[in-house]
């Protein structure tokens, strides 16, 4: 097979992975060498369906001997079997990123004849990029499950970040959906990423020529909506990744349905709302200081359709507002809907020149159309009006002229009746 | 109520700014703006003075190196009729340091603040849009017509990491061009542009991207709108994957 029809069943075979972050980690060029990574990261363009490319995602083999209910390459589909020899990927690699078009390698592979023989070769692949084209850019590598603690080790050294798939929310699923993958495998190497990463660090600390082990992090992904989980049973699994394992980033992705199964759930279309609230609500775990009980609860599995996740929690505790802008901490602008990061710290930056006001908040960026029922501004509240949460709850959504509506009930998913 | 003239150049802008500010004790009730050569245009014209101008760079530099990161993205901008904004800024810069750039409730921060953050947003844009093809000669080429004069930081940006290629970097509109030939880097005007031929094996190359392009995307999850507004337009001429 050419390396063009390879190219195509591979990467379309890899478009479910859905990260493609190149940040965190800055490595500069030298003479020789082809590549260097940039911090922030660096986006090259964006598909079709809107994602942002940043790596060369694709797999190496599409040839699987697992049977995952949810994946596309799973041994009984009758898809179109592919496997890359090494030099086609490194080519490929330096090509296009001599061309720009690329940040670097995002490496995957369905597992081949062990996961072990697959890890191997995957690694050999990322070893000749390093060594014998001296490439510098960046490398993501896929940890398959159950490969040896060795291996692992091996990509880290090699890699800027690197991934376990943790595939689906709960063990039982797991159980069903890939009967094949042990939760163990997976959790195990995650661990001892973890524990690798922190070591690098501690040793990097006492000399700088200690080796960086896997620089830009760890992540995972899980696949949301192919199993009964709900949004709370997510969060608190995704609040242990990240405060136990020292998780960079747990990518969700919207469940899309590619094969005929009788354990799979039956739907209309990706669950893509879902999808966006869930990573809302993981912004607000890493960046907002939230904990998921407080976001959901046993009561309150999932996330509301109709509001984003701060501002759902802001109207179940209308006692924590007005917010006074100047005078309110970090933490506590962060919680008023409308105000991001990026705002609170301008708002803390502003204050130090002179009180602000509302038109000092335009300025800044805060969203005012949100945040205006939640502030006040040296004392005055921007909206004379009861603040009962049935009105705000309209008002947020429908804007000021909106009658009130009772909000459409959330739509639920259509699932087989194996849940029923 | 001084009105000031200066040459229009960024030179010119800094030693007109460097005089007011050691002339003038109000800030806010002066204005600058770039000198249009009609016969009875008023104000007092500043001319250049290089010495002045670079004086008052290193101060800013030791007083409010943020400043003069803003400055350099603003002239980047070649936006005229914010030199009075500019000059009120960077006298701000000089009083309050690096901080300055957090005074986004001021009108002439934030329009310059502003500015500058838009063109820092295209550069880094352009880090990842511009889109090399290789030449018969083995180095290679791209073109751009970016809003924004970024070529300089743009071709600082390639020569760290494109070290072991020879390569040119043309921004069409303006005509300047970037070249990184055997590790050195230099800056200049073309005159007249002909469209070098391509290598042998780069049709087959864009192919291949343009292929994975393709098959990269969920076709559940298409979203051409979401699309455009990460990746505007105005960019898809130069982008390889976006041609025929």
């Amino acid at each position: 097979m050419e390396t063009l029809a390879k190219l195509q069943v591979l990467s379309g075979a890899a478009r479910y992975d859905a990260s493609c972050a190149s940040s965190g980690c800055r490595r500069e060029g030298n003479p020789y060498s082809t590549g260097n990574t940039s911090q922030s990261g660096i986006c090259h363009s964006w598909s079709d369906d809107g994602r942002c490319i940043s790596l060369l995602k694709i797999l190496l083999s599409n040839d699987c001997i697992y049977d995952c209910a949810y994946c596309v390459n799973r041994s009984s589909n009758p898809v179109e079997r592919a496997s890359f020899e090494a030099r086609e990927v490194v080519d490929l690699t330096m090509e296009f990123y001599r061309r720009n078009y690329i940040e670097g390698l995002f490496l995957s592979s369905a597992v081949m004849k062990s996961p072990d023989q697959t890890m191997e070769r995957m690694i050999s692949v990322v070893e000749t990029l390093r060594t014998e084209e001296r490439f510098r850019g960046y490398i993501h590598l896929k940890i398959i499950p159950g490969s040896s603690p060795e291996l692992v080790r091996k990509a880290g050294l090699h890699a800027d970040r690197i991934s376990v798939n943790i595939e689906l929310p709960s063990h039982e699923s797991l159980k069903r959906l890939a009967p094949q993958k042990e939760k163990f495998s997976i959790l195990e190497p995650m661990s001892l990423i973890g524990k690798e990463i922190t070591e690098s660090l501690v040793e990097r600390r006492a000399s700088r020529k200690a080796p960086k082990f896997a620089p830009a992090g760890q992540s995972t992904q899980m696949i949301v909506g192919a199993s009964p989980e709900s949004d709370f049973q997510i969060l608190r699994l995704s609040e242990g990744l990240y405060r136990k394992m020292n998780l960079k980033r747990v990518y969700y992705s919207a469940f899309v349905p590619v094969n005929h199964d009788n354990r799979l759930p039956v739907l209309a279309a990706p669950p893509l709302l879902r999808e966006h609230r869930l990573y809302q609500a993981d912004w607000l775990l890493r960046f907002y200081g939230f904990t998921a009980t407080e976001i959901l609860s046993d009561d309150m599995p999932n996330l509301d359709e109709s509001f984003d996740p701060k501002t759902a929690w802001a109207l179940r505790h209308p006692d924590f507002y007005p917010v006074e802008i100047n005078r309110a901490d970090y933490a506590t602008l962060l919680r008023v809907p409308g105000i991001g990061v990026t705002s609170a710290r301008r708002i803390i930056a502003a204050r130090r020149f002179s009180v602000i006001t509302p038109e000092g908040l335009r300025k800044i960026g805060v969203v005012m159309k949100r945040a205006k029922y939640f502030i006040t501004c040296s004392g005055r509240p921007f909206e004379q009006m009861e603040r009962s949460p049935l009105l705000l709850r309209n008002r947020l959504l429908l804007g000021d002229g909106g009658e009130v509506t009772p909000a459409a009930p959330p739509k639920q998913l259509v699932l087989p009746g194996l849940f029923a | 109520m001084g009105r000031y003239l200066y040459d229009g150049t960024s030179e010119g802008l800094l030693s007109a700014v460097a005089h007011i500010l050691a002339g003038e004790k109000d800030v806010e009730r002066v204005t600058l703006v770039e000198r249009e050569n009609t016969l009875f245009e008023e104000g007092v014209y500043l001319a250049t003075d290089t010495a002045a101008a670079e004086e008052f760079f290193s101060r800013l530099q030791n007083l409010a190196s943020e400043a003069v990161y803003t400055f350099y993205y603003f002239t980047m901008a070649e936006k005229g009729g914010l030199e009075t904004s500019m000059l009120r800024y960077l006298a701000l810069a000089l009083q309050h340091g690096s901080k300055v750039n957090g005074y986004l409730t001021h009108p002439s921060v934030k329009e310059i603040v502003t500015v500058s953050r838009k063109a820092g947003r295209e550069l880094h844009r352009m880090k990842g849009l511009l889109r090399f093809e290789k030449l018969q000669d083995g180095a290679y080429l791209a073109r751009m017509e970016p809003d924004n004069n970024i070529i300089h930081p743009l071709s600082l940006h390639f020569s760290k990491r494109l070290r072991a290629e020879d390569w040119f970097i043309y921004d069409v509109r303006r005509r300047t061009a970037a070249r990184w030939h055997r590790g050195s880097l230099t800056l200049g005007l073309i005159e007249q542009f002909t469209a070098p031929a391509l290598s042998e094996e780069e049709k087959a190359v864009q192919a291949l991207w343009k292929t994975f392009f393709g098959t990269i995307a969920i076709p559940e999850r298409r979203n051409p709108r979401l699309q455009k507004s990460n990746m505007p337009m105005k960019y898809w001429k130069y982008l390889t994957e976006k041609q025929g």
